[in-house]
């Protein structure tokens, strides 16, 4: 049985938008990609379990989050400071992320908890509903809802903090504080 | 700490001697509290932005080449992909 063009055809239209989330999960262009290309691998050969109908991008997305879950773990137990060393190496090298004019905001992001990352990343981002996203991480939409909240306030902090102490924040991070003031 | 005072004011008035933080140089009362709360909301509404379009840059790349190939081979396959 060959898939249905129509489902092979939702399953395109959503590749955008999961790398996108990929990216943002993870900060590397090749990891993300190799993420995404596991993501479909999976989803392909578990069609079945797919009803048509329902929600494709939120199926993909489940499948994309929950593979990065499991990795993550695994490299956790590898180094301990996972975090850490994630955002030093987004600092260090941010043309990894290959997208240089986001730099500073892309640190800032990678220094959030993972929990707190995705859930703004699915609602602030992808366009998905508070009920979505609770979906897509397994958790309650009051969850999502504090995790969202604790995020935004998170980064406030860690871009204002930058601009008055390191006073070299990039061209976009000086643009999010101006904030249409003066200068 | 910058109390905003400047060196040539050289007679402050009386009420502001011991409070010298709460007035600016031209002795207009510093309105610190307010500024900030316009800032962080103005800040929350930029992470917005900047967030959606950090991500639609990806979007707007569309499906690389080599994954459309994939899901167009998978595609064609029989049941048991993997």
């Amino acid at each position: 049985m060959k898939l249905d063009p129509a489902i092979r055809d939702q399953v395109l239209a959503t590749v955008p938008s999961l790398r996108a989330f990929a990216i943002s999960l993870c900060g590397h262009v090749d990891r993300a990609d190799d993420l995404v290309q596991e993501t479909l691998l999976r989803a392909l050969a578990h069609i079945d379990s797919f009803e048509p109908g329902t929600n494709m991008p939120a199926w993909l997305f489940t499948i994309l989050r929950n593979l990065f879950r499991s990795e993550y773990r695994k490299r956790r137990r590898e180094v301990e400071d996972a975090d850490g060393r994630y955002a030093d190496t987004l600092k260090t090298h941010p043309e990894q992320t290959g997208r240089v004019e986001f730099g500073e905001f892309r640190a800032a992001l990678a220094k959030l908890p993972s929990d707190q990352r995705e859930a703004l990343i699915l609602v602030g981002a992808s366009g998905f509903s508070y009920e979505e996203a609770a979906a897509i991480c397994g958790c309650a939409v009051g969850t999502i809802k504090s995790r969202v909240n604790r995020a935004r306030t998170r980064l406030a902090d860690l871009l204002s903090i930058d601009s008055i102490d390191d006073f070299g924040p990039d061209r976009a991070t000086r643009a999010v504080l101006a904030g249409g003031g003066r200068n | 700490m910058n109390t905003g005072k400047t060196a040539n004011v050289e007679t402050p008035a009386p009420d502001d001697a011991d409070k010298p933080e709460t007035r600016d140089a031209m002795s207009r009362p510093v309105t610190h509290r307010k500024s900030e709360v316009r800032l962080g909301r103005e800040v929350q509404a930029r992470i917005g932005q900047q967030l959606r379009a950090m991500y639609d840059e990806v979007v707007k790349e569309g499906v690389p080449q080599h994954i459309s190939d994939l899901v167009r081979r998978l595609s064609e396959q029989d049941d048991g992909v993997a």
